[in-house]
């Protein structure tokens, strides 16, 4: 065979790309397979013990994260389906048949269709797009809405935020998903592109259901990707270089306990905080995580088993 | 060793050869080859039937040494149905009867499908229509669900389901068998009837829309498009339908590699047809055969056709070496079986030096009972086990256990107050310093069932009584009887609020806390999580917004109480790598595709190795596209197709083991019934062929 899928028949095999599948150690740190990703790099930059529970450890705790509880869930719920009418919408699923009954979802489909994210490059619109890079010892992986793109010109990235509030600017900018999205996509995206992605070539743009004339967006240059290289490595490293044995240290930022589901273990509160409380400077829908942004792709299986 | 037939340059090949042999490693190395040819990674996809069978992908995909890129998919026919589904409800959905289609669906897993057809089942069971077959009604539900999810694997209608059974049933045996057929099949309809008007979407049904999808010509060639590089893996697994699509690909494909296990199948009675996989041998462009496997050594290469000429003398021809890779052990009873089996693994950890890991103990079945008693005896010798079980009861869980008696006493109009020592034994597990006697104290003087509130305040006990249960232990009482009785019904304005938030408030708000017995528990953090999945997964899609809370509160305390729902437990990754001794059905170990250093089988001499579960409303072998209608099931096909699964599961097995297997031979069976199945006959044959004396059991139990 000298041509075609199986022309790597005649060249020498090379050893097998898997993991070795040892038994763990005391000093493993990470699942086999592991990959960063913003919401796990987030957890961290937010409260190291809440990565080591919940990532490294692995520890389901159920209490609630934010009250009221129903409210919280109709909101995720609704986010999901919102996340899926626009994949359907951009799949080419005719518009007439995507009416959603629930007004909460039919609103923001409204607001979807009259105040589309401007500007978005037309050539090609890719929708729930994976792109994933070595960084070290570990993969880092960006899961996008959608990616909209002029080929070898301008790529766009679009984020749907289902959110009650609208973050403000800088909460935003100061966000791992605002650093990790662009930094992989100019990465990891060139086939994409056609060709090798230049930062100053991508934005990022969030779009809100509930505040659609108002999107933020997010340009993209070589110096912000020098930064975002050195925090994400430096964040991985810093992870990588802890013991996995001791407990990783709480954060100062007792105010994020009333919005994290592990507050009773950590024996820093009793209830969780409310989403619609806006009693201090906390906007709760940051202080909680990306649950209360609303539903993120993160939050869904990578593999549809 | 390997050898390819077929066109000089394909563009798709079939690649087979038994466990072991090399395939997985060629796909993945075909992977990486088109990756480096820059094949675009979204236009790759891996299909496997089970997730176990996707993990060196996995791995493979996640390692550093790929460069940046894109996602390779990887998905089972569920998967590739799910996208579609998901994406084309709205298309689909009113064109196929359900009603509001412009809501979303409502997903059904196989517990939730149960609960919903348990109620057609149990009038038909009250009416004495089942009274031809020996089965719960439980039994009956889940076999009426496998025939729906059958029929759309095979791409028939669900309706023709009791004629098949019927016609291979004949006329000559008992009538009453095909009026239970017909019953089943009216049962069906009526389920169907209300999913349609729910929207209610089982594995059946999601199936059966993907289908009628793909007839859509333009969603067909967008679904077909979408991937033009395929790796379908063990596809021996597959059912039917699968293999029609990895056909179509055959056609359409830029590059396909399809791999098959010559021993596999084991998934026939979820499906699998793996007498399809000659029509995707043909279909490809040239077959390459990897005949040998890297795994066993010689000894057990030996046993292995040993084994093979026991079963079937016919076909394979006994080996002459006496060195065969295998001890065995007669005793007259079960539990001497285990211990020996536990001495002997102790021994092979600690005198050999074989890691745990490296040994693994498979049974036909695992009752919780076997799996109890292993357990305890090889971890009383120092060495770690890990399983996977059948489920088990979610009830049976204590942290489940606690939070039911604590829902009981939190609603009382239910009228389910729970018996004094399901209260105890709540305090006992919910109040860390609380110890069962002192527990038991306080239930008696403060639990009144019969009373409104059922629980009284620790203040109005005696002091000297105070003292004795403790005022930390009261403390945390009062706090734990104020939330239940006071602060959780007036939060909720003396509504009842779902109870999956019950449970989560109740887990964070009180039991996780410092000083109760929740708090630092990782075991109740999982048990209490999976309760509130499935509380909320019984709500979500069972009942419509607007539905009364309190009644599918109470309607789930009763299912869970009757023990109808299992634990789904899951292995953490630390578990699943831990190094410790696997202990797993047979079936569970072939499917996990990792072989180990030496097995131990048990109870050889047990049918269970031979006889498929008794199911009488369904059928593996007559639900399959190759089984002749109008043709009779006769004894004779029992019997071969039996014969033929013995095959599979020994040779399987054997080819998963390196060094050693072990064979624990007992008389007398779990249930003491004397044990004479036929794996036991066959190895009666290999040891009047080469004979060897049994393992010494050099250990006394009393």
């Amino acid at each position: 065979m000298n041509s075609g899928p199986f022309a790597h028949l005649n060249q020498e095999p090379k050893l097998p790309r898997v993991l070795p599948e040892s038994p763990v150690e005391a000093g493993t740190l990470l699942p086999p397979a592991f990959q960063f990703s913003q919401k796990t790099l987030q957890d961290y930059v937010d409260c190291a013990r809440r990565f080591q529970l919940n990532t490294t450890q692995g520890i389901r705790w159920p209490a609630a994260e934010s009250e009221p509880i129903d409210e919280v869930e109709h909101f995720m719920e609704q986010g999901a389906q919102f996340h899926l009418l626009v994949q359907r919408y951009l799949n080419g699923v005719d518009q007439e048949l995507l009416k959603p009954a629930d007004p909460l979802l039919a609103r923001w489909w409204q607001h979807f269709l009259e105040n589309p994210p401007p500007d978005l490059p037309e050539a090609k619109r890719i929708p729930e797009v994976m792109l994933s890079m070595p960084v070290g010892a570990q993969r880092l992986v960006a899961r996008f809405d959608l990616v909209a793109l002029d080929p070898g010109e301008r790529i766009v990235i679009a984020d749907w935020k289902t959110s009650r509030s609208r973050p403000q600017r800088q909460d935003l900018a100061a966000r791992m998903q605002t650093r990790i999205y662009p930094f992989v996509m100019v990465e990891a995206g060139h086939h994409l592109f056609g060709g090798a992605i230049k930062p100053e070539q991508v934005e990022m743009i969030y779009w809100f259901a509930e505040h659609p004339t108002r999107p933020e967006r997010f340009t993209y240059d070589s110096r912000q990707h020098q930064a975002n290289h050195t925090l994400i490595t430096g964040l991985i490293d810093d992870i990588l270089g802890r013991d996995p044995e001791s407990i990783w240290p709480l954060t100062d930022e007792r105010r994020h306990c009333r919005y994290c589901v592990y507050r009773s273990l950590c024996e820093r509160g009793v209830k969780a905080g409310r989403l619609d409380s806006g009693t201090d400077d906390l906007d709760p829908t940051l202080a909680a995580g990306d649950a209360t942004l609303g539903f993120d792709l993160d939050d869904v299986d990578e593999i549809a088993f | 060793m390997s050898n390819y037939v077929g066109e000089p340059n394909p563009r798709t090949m079939f690649l087979e050869g038994p466990f072991g042999a090399g395939k997985t490693t060629f796909a993945v190395e075909t992977l990486f080859a088109w990756l480096e040819a820059d094949i675009p990674p979204e236009q790759i996809v891996i299909t496997v039937p089970q997730r176990t069978l996707a993990r060196r992908y996995i791995l493979a995909l996640r390692s550093v040494d790929r460069p940046a890129s894109g996602d390779v998919s990887i998905r089972t026919l569920n998967g590739l149905a799910q996208d579609m589904v998901d994406i084309y409800w709205p298309v689909v959905a009113p064109e196929y009867g359900f009603s509001d289609p412009e809501l979303a669906p409502r997903y059904l897993t196989i517990e939730t499908a149960q609960y919903v057809i348990g109620r057609f089942v149990d009038d038909a069971v009250e009416r004495g229509e089942f009274e031809a077959i020996k089965a719960t009604p439980q039994v009956i539900a889940r076999q009426i669900i496998d025939n729906m999810g059958k029929a759309a694997l095979m791409d028939v209608p669900y309706t023709a389901i009791p004629e098949l059974l019927t016609q291979a049933w004949g006329p000559q045996r008992a009538r009453k068998r095909v009026l239970a057929y017909q019953t089943a099949g009216q049962i069906a309809e009526q389920y169907r009837t209300y999913c349609l008007k729910n929207r209610l979407l089982d594995y059946a049904l999601q199936i059966e829309l993907f289908v009628d999808l793909l007839k859509k010509p333009p969603i067909r060639e967008r679904f077909y498009g979408q991937y033009s590089y395929i790796i379908a893996d063990h596809v021996e697994e597959e059912a039917a339908l699968m293999h029609d699509l990895l056909v179509e690909w055959t056609n359409r494909a830029e590059g396909m590699l399809v791999v098959a296990d010559w021993d596999g199948g084991f998934r026939v009675f979820l499906g699998a047809a793996p007498e399809g996989i000659d029509r995707l041998r043909e279909a490809c462009d040239g077959v390459m055969t990897m005949g040998d496997s890297l795994i066993p050594e010689p000894a057990l290469k030996a046993l292995q056709q040993e084994i093979a000429h026991g079963i079937k003398p016919e076909a394979v021809e006994p080996v002459e070496t006496d060195e065969l890779g295998y001890s065995f052990a007669f005793h007259n009873f079960y539990p001497q079986m285990l211990d020996w089996v536990a001495d002997k693994i102790a021994w092979l950890v600690d005198e050999e030096g074989v890691p745990p890991r490296e040994i693994a103990v498979l049974a036909p079945f695992l009752s919780d009972a076997l799996l109890f008693s292993l357990t305890y005896k090889i971890e009383k010798r120092g060495v770690l086990t890990l399983s996977h079980r059948p489920s088990r009861a979610l009830r049976d869980e204590p942290a489940a256990r606690t939070l039911l008696t604590l829902t009981a006493l939190a609603h009382p109009h239910w009228g389910q107050m729970p018996p004094q020592p399901d209260v105890a034994d709540a305090l006992a597990q919910a109040i860390g310093d609380l110890d069962p006697v002192r527990a038991q104290l306080l239930t008696k003087i403060v639990y009144r069932p019969n009373s409104d509130p059922p629980l009284t305040s620790f203040d109005n006990i005696k002091p000297e009584m105070q003292a004795r249960i403790t005022y930390r232990a009261g403390q945390l009482y009062d706090d734990l009887r104020f939330w239940l009785l006071e602060d959780y019904p007036q939060r909720y304005e003396g509504q009842t609020a779902p109870l999956d938030h019950f449970f989560s408030l109740l887990f964070g708000e009180v039991l996780s806390q410092a000083g109760y017995g929740f708090h630092n528990s990782a075991t109740a953090g999982r048990v209490t999580a999976e309760l509130v999945e499935s509380a909320r997964k019984f709500r979500q899609s069972l009942y419509s917004e607007g539905a009364s809370l309190d009644a599918i509160g109470n309607r789930y305390f009763d299912i869970v109480r009757q023990g109808l729902l299992s634990a789904l437990y899951v292995a953490s990754w630390r578990d699943e790598l831990a190094d410790a001794v696997f202990i797993a059905p047979a079936y569970t170990f072939l499917l996990r595709n990792r072989p180990v250093d030496v097995q131990f089988w048990l109870d050889v001499g047990s049918t269970g190795w031979w006889e498929r579960l008794d199911q009488p409303l369904t059928h593996p072998y007559v639900l399959s596209r190759t089984w002749p209608q109008e043709r009779i099931w006769q004894d004779s096909d029992e019997v071969e197709h039996q014969r033929d699964m013995l095959w599979k599961i020994t040779q399987g097995l054997v080819r998963r083991a390196r060094r050693h297997i072990y064979l624990g031979i007992s008389d007398l069976g779990e249930q003491g019934f004397e044990q004479r199945g036929p794996l036991l006959t066959v190895f009666q044959g290999i040891l009047g062929r080469h004979p060897q004396t049994p393992d010494v059991d050099n250990t006394d139990h009393e």
